[in-house]
């Protein structure tokens, strides 16, 4: 299962290097977020830096539907998903691989959001080590569900709305525990946010073994 | 205040006898094309439906 | 319709039921003890309603808004029991040995009768909370959870109504169920918490949705919570068996397709 998790996900990255798609839309997309949730609260600086970190969530969830749909869209033409069945990789593994690529580009994305906050809202960065847990266990969680969601709404065609209905109710503890780990890191506080990176883990493990057992069954009915 | 009240109770029983409503025409209607294709007696009967009884007029779908 | 046979001495208890059922109109047994649910869950929501508008007194503390109190934890207490009979059939279909899709049809029914007893939650939720909290919505925890419900039930039947085999389409939708009712103990229990840190408990606190009940009030507030029990389970029954009466049009339809095919290859 991990030989093939590794497979998949190297594939995924490397279509990624190749087309760029998440480094020229998807990191835009957010960046442009930011700036609307500017326009839409701001100037005033002081509405802006305390939402810093509820902003930065949503900015995130947003932007890992389109992940999500860009990880499954790379395989929706030339029957390459119908390939993927029949390679007699391991279901489980083509999950972990397909989840870790998107952990992979949206860890990445958050870097670049993180210094979005900095500058556009004035958040003091601090506490950085729970601002890198909290990224790392919140985006196992959110990939977790958008991949094993991803996999249902793929190839339908009313995928573009089906998918974010499905996937934002449920992560909306991931936002909330999110955003006050993070609020709790920016403020100087970081311990306060201890309690909430401990939900942040419970629900990315309890969502990665669900679609380990689960993607399986699901991408037989492709 | 009381308006409330009666706002609350008038919502909640007309959005169930709405409901129920519906879904016993909804279920009406399917008996009726379910029991109308050829060849179904044993099928209609499955659900409790037997065409030699209906006392209304089957019109097909 | 035939003449009901004439009761004569030596007639057994069954024989007895089956006259019984047929001078009621009924197709079959099963039709008329459905029929006597339903009676049974009309009655007591007509009593209920009585006793909570006109019987019962109105509370020190709320005055005749109290009354909703016998009408919204019902529903309440429905859209979370809607949810866990959801889940538990959604476990039931994927779990190998008892799968079969009567369990699927069951999370199906569930869930719109569920969704229906959510919205209503939502709206008697709102209409009490205005004139007790001054405002149409609070961000406590029950609320914001059934809210999250509600939509949590909006997208669970949506892919219900996404095409395939009927195989295909309930493995699909137990996932999704199980995805999605998983998370409410985590939505209840995070959003708790968060509410929690921000308002210590005061005596109007919305989160208390605590008062004291006695007496006739008690007495209604439970038949409240039997009655419309009952009409969940009344809805349900109606709402499987059109589930079943779907299902049986789809084959239908495609035996039909298929013994159309067929004679067309016969002829050509």
């Amino acid at each position: 299962m991990w030989h093939d998790a590794t497979l998949v996900a190297a594939k995924d990255l490397r279509i990624e290097v190749r087309s760029r798609v998440a480094v020229n839309q998807v990191a835009p997309f957010a960046i442009a977020v930011l700036l609307l949730f500017g326009f839409a609260l701001g100037p005033d600086r002081r509405t802006l830096e305390p939402a810093s970190a509820g902003l930065f969530w949503v900015a995130v969830l947003l932007s890992t539907i389109l992940a999500i749909q860009r990880s499954y869209s790379v395989e929706a033409s030339d029957g390459a998903r119908d390939g993927l069945r029949l390679s007699g990789l391991d279901p489980a593994g083509i999950f972990l691989g397909k989840a870790a690529a998107v952990v992979a580009e949206l860890l990445a994305l958050e870097v670049l959001l993180t210094a979005g906050i900095a500058l556009l809202y004035g958040a003091h960065l601090s506490g950085w080590g729970v601002l890198v847990l909290t990224c790392v266990s919140a985006t196992v969680g959110l990939a977790a569900v958008g991949t094993l969601y991803g996999v249902v709404a793929s190839g339908l065609k009313t995928r573009e709305t089906l998918l974010p209905l499905l996937f934002l109710p449920v992560v909306a503890p991931v936002l909330l525990a999110a955003t006050k780990a993070f609020d709790a890191a920016l403020a100087g506080t970081p311990s306060r946010g201890l309690g909430w990176l401990e939900v942040l883990v419970v629900f990315a493990v309890l969502y990665v073994a669900l679609g380990i057992v689960a993607f399986g069954p699901l991408l037989e009915d492709g | 205040m009381n308006g409330y009240v009666e706002a609350g109770y008038a919502v909640i029983l007309g959005s169930l006898g709405t409901y129920s409503v519906s879904l016993i025409a909804r279920e009406r209607a399917a008996r009726r094309r379910v029991g109308a294709a050829p060849g179904n007696a044993v099928v209609a009967s499955a659900t409790g439906h037997r065409p030699a009884d209906e006392s209304e007029p089957t019109g097909s779908p | 319709m035939r003449a009901p046979p004439a009761l004569g001495a030596g007639s057994d208890l069954a024989t007895l039921t089956r006259r019984l059922a047929h001078l009621a109109g009924a197709r079959r047994a099963g039709d008329m003890a459905l029929r006597l649910l339903g009676v049974a869950a009309l009655t007591g929501v007509v009593a209920t309603v009585w006793l909570g508008l006109f019987v019962t007194p109105p509370d020190e503390f709320m005055g005749n808004l109290v009354r909703l109190l016998y009408v919204h934890p019902p529903m309440a207490w429905v859209a979370f029991l809607a949810y866990g009979v959801s889940a538990l059939s959604s476990l039931a279909y994927l779990w190998p040995r008892t799968r079969s899709l009567s369990f699927d049809r069951l999370a199906g029914a569930s869930a719109e009768v569920g969704v229906v007893f959510t919205a209503l939650t939502l709206v008697s939720g709102s209409i009490w909370g205005r004139p007790t909290w001054g405002a149409w919505w609070v961000w406590d925890p029950l609320l914001t959870t059934t809210a999250l419900l509600f939509v949590l039930y909006l997208g669970y039947l949506a892919i219900r109504k996404v095409p395939g085999t009927p195989e295909a389409r309930a493995r699909r939708s137990a996932v999704a169920a199980l995805v999605a009712f998983l998370d409410v103990p985590i939505v209840y229990f995070s959003v708790e918490w968060w509410r929690s840190l921000h308002q210590p408990p005061t005596v109007l606190n919305p989160t208390t949705h605590k008062t004291y009940v006695h007496g006739s009030m008690a007495w209604t507030l439970l038949l409240g919570f039997v009655s419309f029990t009952l009409v969940y389970l009344w809805l349900m029954a109606h709402r499987y068996r059109l589930a079943k009466l779907n299902e049986l049009e789809e084959s239908e339809g495609l035996e039909v397709a298929l013994a159309e095919r067929r004679a067309e290859a016969v002829a050509g």
